[in-house]
């Protein structure tokens, strides 16, 4: 059999229940992101029928304030929260991962000055300062993954610091060390590669955690106007006067709510399940 | 380095920033400048933007302002709200009880709840009803605390009408006796609360269940047991009390979290707390009245977090000053 196959074979067999659960419904909300133009008819920026319509036909999920298709929105908004998730996740974990490997490593000042830097960042609050952030540099897309990798790449540095720590004690490592390896070698052919699944596992953490803010922040009002992300089809519904006395939150609010706290909670578990798979000590 | 100094430099960068960033942003603050809420966009004849400028200090060298605005804070002095033409000290003050009472009251219940289901859980670890509350918390507490807000909101307000669907009071209301007066607020408070309480529990829960596990397969339990010790004596006073130890800190890491999703849940319930003037000043672009509630819940974060350290300083002998246990 395919080696590929039999890899992701075992790796399915591995997960527990709420974790097999948990990667069905990614794969899901994934597809739904990438096909999201196969997956309706209907456009997803402008109306397209009466507004405020119930779900039924054609409107399967119904309309919102402007009469733009619901489902329309979520299928797109899928691209938004996974494009925010895996640029947050690949833009902190690595910036922050290879900095944490660089202060295991190199020891001394330059881990002393990036410790300061981390514990630092870990104390600040993070959604005020990063409202503020957004407030005064404006909420584009771009800039909420930038600000939201600034506000997180101290964990995955922390974990990968200590990783490399241990790491750096194993006899084969100091050997490659002594047979004067430099340090972009070692981290390229030894570090990188052992630490790796420490890093994907602080990635799917940073998504999780990327989704949530941008969504938090665009239902504060601070989200990309022009992305139509779940946070932000939420911030309307929450600001349509009287929403709570009509029918209208039943899709209005409903969907965007679902579908945010499916993707959540299945990376969160997804997480916790291969945690335990890095660390047995978890494993119950 | 000492602890203390990690917090001075948090505290400091918080100042930097604070201070930096209306002057790192693109375009001009006075021009979004205006009296008028409808009216956001006003534009200032160049006398004024001058008179402006010079008002602000923004003609000066980066440095001096910068002590000049070290000097205002320590005077107590966040300057001027436009939008709603009050002192920045003074609408921070009037908001914040009620943001205070959402933090403070939803910590000790979150606290209470977890440390309760945690030593549930860990008492009886392993068995089916341990792994169907950890399973239950684990997804309840990975749900963001506004979308857990807005649940409740919908059905307990908004579907049942028990609780009010916004606001910490009724408007306008006259109160027959303090009684009264209680059970109003009392009434707004209880959705943020409990909102703020599933968002933090699970953290909690989580901490204790882990280490009044550990410190289960320490020998000191099975010496008090061989000593024919009561079973509460045992779970409540051995256990249980070095269990919580480790948690006093943990909490304080947490309150930054706190902070925020109060940011967050104040929003849903329109609460009248710090969270709600915060948007507000967002949407009117309102940067004196943004910085000062910034620098206030950022100051106060890291308070919390160096008198939590100082206080396990004292409970835990073990712990030296300067350097941390782990």
């Amino acid at each position: 059999m395919n080696p590929i196959f039999t890899k992701l074979k075992h790796f399915w067999l591995e997960r527990t229940l709420p974790g097999k659960v948990a990667l069905l419904v990614l794969l899901l909300l994934m597809c739904m992101a990438v096909f999201a133009p196969l997956l309706t008819t209907m456009p997803h920026h402008r109306s397209s029928g009466p507004a405020l319509e119930p779900p039924g036909w054609p409107h399967i999920m119904g309309t919102d304030q402007l009469g733009i298709d619901l489902w329309a929105m979520m299928v797109h908004g899928a691209r938004v929260s996974l494009a925010v998730g895996i640029g947050t996740a690949l833009l902190a974990g690595f910036g922050g991962g290879l900095l944490g490997m660089v202060a295991g490593w190199k020891g001394g000042r330059i881990d002393g000055f990036i410790q300061r830097l981390i514990d630092v960042m870990l104390a600040l609050p993070d959604l005020p300062s990063m409202i503020i952030i957004a407030a005064f540099f404006g909420s584009s897309l771009r800039n909420i993954i930038i600000v939201l990798a600034l506000f997180s790449w101290s964990r995955p540095a922390r974990i990968l610091r200590a990783g490399t720590l241990s790491l750096k004690e194993q006899p084969y490592i100091k050997m490659a060390a002594y047979f004067g390896a430099g340090t972009g070698y070692i981290l390229k052919k030894h570090l990188i590669p052992e630490l790796f699944p420490l890093l994907i596992i602080s990635m799917i953490r940073l998504a999780s955690m990327a989704i949530v803010t941008e969504a938090s922040l665009a239902f504060l009002g601070l989200g990309d106007p022009a992305s139509r992300s779940w946070g932000l089809i939420i911030h309307h519904a929450v600001n349509f006067q009287g929403i709570y006395l009509t029918p209208f939150w039943k899709w209005w609010l409903m969907f965007p709510w679902l579908f945010i706290t499916l993707l959540v909670t299945a990376l969160a578990l997804l997480g916790r399940d291969l945690e335990g798979m890095a660390d047995p000590r978890i494993r119950q | 380095m000492d602890k203390k100094w990690q917090y001075f430099l948090t505290f400091f960068v918080i100042l930097t920033l604070n201070f930096a960033l209306p002057r790192m942003m693109p375009g001009d603050p006075f021009l979004y400048i205006s009296g008028d809420e409808n009216d956001l966009t006003a534009h200032y004849s160049r006398d004024q933007l001058e008179y402006y400028r010079e008002y602000y200090g923004l003609d000066q060298p980066i440095t001096i302002q910068y002590f000049h605005y070290l000097k205002d804070i320590v005077l107590g002095d966040l300057g001027f709200s436009y939008s709603h033409r009050e002192s920045v000290s003074q609408l921070i003050l009037n908001r914040l009880p009620w943001s205070l009472l959402l933090v403070v009251s939803s910590m000790v219940l979150s606290l209470l709840v977890g440390i309760f289901l945690g030593s549930y859980s860990a008492w009886r670890r392993n068995r089916w009803n341990d792994s169907v509350l950890y399973t239950v918390v684990m997804v309840l507490s990975e749900i963001p605390a506004f979308l857990i807000g807005l649940v409740l909101l919908v059905v307990f307000a908004a579907t049942l009408g028990w609780f009010p669907l916004s606001g910490a009071k009724t408007h306008f209301a006259f109160y027959e006796s303090l009684l009264d007066q209680g059970w109003d607020i009392g009434s707004h408070a209880v959705l943020p609360v409990i909102t703020l309480t599933i968002a933090r529990t699970g953290g909690i829960y989580l901490m204790v269940r882990n280490s009044l596990s550990t410190v289960l397969t320490k020998d000191y339990m099975r010496t008090a047991r061989a000593k024919g010790l009561k079973e509460y004596r045992i779970r409540y006073l051995h256990a249980l009390r070095n269990a919580l130890l480790p948690l006093i800190t943990r909490i304080a890491l947490q309150l930054g979290g706190l902070v925020g999703g109060a940011v967050l849940v104040e929003n849903v319930f329109a609460y009248p707390g710090l969270g709600t003037l915060m948007t507000t000043a967002v949407a009117h672009r309102d940067y004196p009245l943004l910085q000062g509630i910034f620098l206030v819940t950022g100051t106060s974060v890291i308070l919390a977090n160096f008198l939590a350290d100082s206080f396990y300083q004292k409970l835990d002998p073990r712990v030296q000053q300067g350097g941390r246990k782990r």
